[in-house]
């Protein structure tokens, strides 16, 4: 009887006890102040890229195209992505960033309020322009803006021209403010997202690069047939890759060489493949009067 | 049984003998709640430990996915905050899985270069935690439980973005699983005392059922040994024990029977000996008288005639001495006839204790001892100045009788103390000498009857007698009758 209730007690101390302790045991109540980074002793390249298609594809896009510039400049590249296009401008006008890939109304406000500077342009298939597609759920029966009355609808982002400003303008010819012609909008911050929300028949409508359209729907075909297109906007001219005032003009001049040449170069090919390029162009300011006018207009 | 265990090792164990010196001298009401209390203790203990472990497995398993889907979750939805260098954002996306999940000890998100972009500690980090545990690009989480000043620690190591935008590092305390655990043992061991109490009661009265019955059997035993066969018990189960007690039952009607019978046979055999006694006793006055009477009266009137003769004789002149001489030794022989016949009489039966009672016969008698044998008598008669019963005064003549026989022959007595009192109803005697004494248990096996009559007359009437006596002692005779 005794022996059994050794047995017992042994058996449940067993089952309570916690395992022996290891050799290191982490005190989490002792807190030490973290290490700060050691700043790098070359300094980055660095590189915005506003947030037209969502920060994992813009990163899994721009690798190639950065390591390029990295290589040629032989200097590390960083990227920087922020949330809006209004806070890619910011870091353009502080100097947080060298270089920055930006939205064409993005341009235009950065051009006339601090001098933010065209450096080149992406040519797509032989042209410099690019459209705002309205699109919605493959099975909506819309056939244009009017038919979205009431409807959800996703804006890229607050200074987006393909994303916000135009679908805006369209509204307003029908004699309306979104806020009362819409049920309800919102901000997918990126154009990629804007396509996804449609697909998923989250947004009864939004308006979308037409250069981002393309390039989702070779990458997500299913896209392409859970949204359809209902209508095209004239031709604005193509985001640019802009730098801020602060840039060195020598860096700048360098940028822009590397850019021109890039077609020229098998790794330099690679990388405008893979960004969905052509090439890059030097292209005159008065491509985006065009976006200007469309702000005017919306902004009135 | 115990020679039947012995055969078997484990029985004649010393562990074993000292088990059964313990569980054997133990009541059957202890045994039986030592059996309850026993199963239901090592049932509760057993099923505790079992669970314990067994959710102890599953709690830890469950705390493993947890801490992994928790991790996957927060590097899935920290990917684009990390990205856009939103920090405000990823600080209140590690805030609302800490809130979210109570189990989250800590999170933080480290960048590809492992410094740590934001973390729950608030104000500094513990040293040796980040390097802890790690993920690599390829892998799909990394868990590792850590030992920490609070306990076990699941720590959850998953990349994000493929390891580009760095790792997230979810920890989950175990210390509410060790709490779940704690409260889960508890009860159950709560429930097994409240169990065992029940049991006890249950066990209470299952004992009662069991024992009653066994006690009733042993209390009627007890009286059936004292000689009550009107016990009668009532089978409560109809199991063994319900079996036993219409065994018992049937086995006193039997013992009733027998005894009543004892007692009858006894009766007779009392009824047989008063009408023995009783007619030894008529019969030897009928030849006291007898002798008295007839040839008392023959022998007187032969002595007389005898007497005639000799006067004839003397008268005559006639000188025949011869005749003369052999008349003196008739008239001799005559007397000393008479005189025994007189003797044989009083000894068969006096007449005085017919006719005068008991004191004047015991009187007498002790005179006739005391000039027959060389022994002092003492008799001392108290309270008896009326004639009892005769049976009784026959019985009490006859005990002293014989005692004072059994002491000339056997006691070599010098002195000899006889009480006779009446008292409260009862009649005592009380015989004492200064003899011998001799040893009760080799006069049984000699078969001294002479004892054995003083016995039998004592009980006939409802008396008791009593015998102390040892070797060199003396010997105390009590005899105690009710009237």
């Amino acid at each position: 009887m005794r022996y059994f209730f050794l047995l017992a007690a042994f058996l449940l101390l067993s089952a309570c006890a916690t395992p022996a302790a290891q050799a290191e045991r982490i005190d989490l109540m002792e807190l030490r102040p973290l290490p700060r980074p050691s700043t790098t002793a070359v300094l980055p390249l660095r590189v915005a890229v506003a947030s037209i298609i969502s920060p994992r594809g813009t990163m899994d896009s721009y690798e190639p195209l950065l390591a390029y510039l990295g290589e040629k400049l032989d200097r590390p590249v960083e990227l920087v992505q922020r949330r809006t296009y209004g806070e890619v401008n910011d870091l353009l006008e502080s100097g947080g960033v060298d270089l920055a890939f930006v939205c064409t109304s993005a341009y235009v406000m950065g051009e006339r309020d601090f001098g933010m500077q065209l450096l080149a342009a992406p040519q797509v298939k032989g042209d410099t322009v690019y459209h705002s597609l309205l699109i919605v759920p493959a099975d909506s029966m819309a056939a244009g803006m009017a038919d979205l009355r009431g409807g959800v609808f996703a804006f890229t982002d607050p200074i987006s021209t393909s994303g916000r400003n135009y679908p805006i303008a369209l509204v307003q010819q029908l004699g309306e403010t979104p806020g009362n012609f819409f049920r309800r909008t919102f901000y997918t911050y990126s154009h990629d997202d804007a396509i996804r929300a449609v697909a998923n028949h989250v947004a009864d409508g939004a308006a979308v690069d037409s250069l981002v359209y393309a390039f989702a729907i070779e990458r997500e075909p299913e896209l392409a047939q859970q949204t359809r297109i209902i209508h095209q906007s004239p031709a604005f001219g193509i985001p640019p890759v802009v730098t801020g005032p602060q840039i060195r003009p020598q860096l700048a001049a360098e940028l822009q060489a590397i850019l021109l040449e890039m077609d020229k170069d098998p790794a330099g090919r690679a990388a405008l493949t893979a960004v969905g390029i052509d090439r890059f162009v030097v292209v005159a300011d008065a491509i985006y009067d065009s976006v200007r006018e469309l702000e005017t207009t919306v902004s009135r | 049984m115990p020679n039947h265990n012995s055969q078997s090792p484990i029985f004649s164990s010393p562990f074993f003998a000292r088990f059964w010196r313990i569980a054997g001298s133990v009541s059957v009401r202890t045994k039986i709640l030592g059996i309850v209390l026993a199963l239901v203790l090592l049932l509760g203990v057993g099923i505790t430990v079992q669970v314990r472990v067994v959710m102890q497995r599953a709690l830890e398993s469950w705390m493993e996915e947890q801490s992994v889907s928790v991790a996957r979750d927060l590097a899935a939805r920290a990917t684009d905050f990390i990205l856009v260098n939103d920090l405000f954002a990823l600080h209140q996306l590690l805030d609302e899985t800490q809130r979210n999940h109570p189990n989250v000890r800590y999170a933080f998100i480290a960048d590809e270069e492992g410094h740590v972009l934001v973390h729950t500690f608030g104000d500094g980090f513990p040293e040796g935690l980040l390097t802890a545990n790690s993920a690599t690009a390829a892998e799909h989480h990394r868990l590792i439980r850590l030992e920490t000043t609070e306990g076990g620690v699941w720590d959850t190591a998953v990349p994000i973005f493929e390891g580009r935008a760095g790792t997230a590092r979810v920890g989950l305390s175990e210390a509410g699983m060790q709490a779940a655990l704690a409260t889960l043992t508890g009860q159950m061991l709560l429930t097994t005392v409240i169990v065992s109490a029940i049991g006890i009661a249950a066990a209470t009265l299952l004992t009662w059922i069991v024992t009653r019955p066994i006690l009733d059997l042993k209390r009627a035993a007890t009286a059936v040994g004292h000689g009550d066969f009107s016990q009668h018990l009532i089978p409560w189960s109809g199991d063994e024990i319900g079996e036993l007690a219409e065994t018992f039952n049937v086995m006193t009607a039997e013992l009733a029977h027998a005894e009543q019978e004892r007692v009858e046979r006894d009766q007779l055999r009392s009824q047989l000996l008063e009408k023995v006694i009783t007619a030894q006793e008529d019969e030897r006055r009928r030849i006291a008288r007898e002798l008295h009477d007839e040839t008392g009266q023959s022998l007187t009137l032969l002595m007389v005639r005898l007497q005639m003769v000799n006067q004839r004789l003397d008268n005559q002149q006639c000188l025949l001495p011869d005749v003369q001489e052999q008349l003196d030794d008739a008239r001799v022989l005559v007397a000393q006839t008479l005189d025994g016949v007189h003797n044989l009489a009083v000894e068969l039966r006096p007449s005085v204790l017919d006719d005068l009672g008991l004191v004047a016969a015991l009187h007498r008698y002790v005179k006739d001892y005391q000039a027959r044998y060389p022994v002092e008598v003492d008799l001392v008669v108290v309270g008896l100045e009326e004639r009892l019963p005769p049976a009784v005064e026959t019985a009490a003549y006859r005990i002293v009788q014989e005692s004072l026989t059994n002491i000339a022959r056997h006691s070599q007595a010098q002195t000899v103390s006889i009480l006779i009192e009446y008292r409260n109803g009862r009649v005592r005697a009380i015989i004492e000498d200064d003899g011998v004494g001799f040893d009760w248990a080799r006069v049984k096996e000699n078969g001294r009857l002479g004892l054995y009559g003083i016995r039998e007359r004592a009980e006939l009437l409802n008396g008791t007698l009593t015998i102390e006596s040892a070797p060199g002692q003396g010997t105390s005779i009590f005899v105690e009758v009710p009237l």
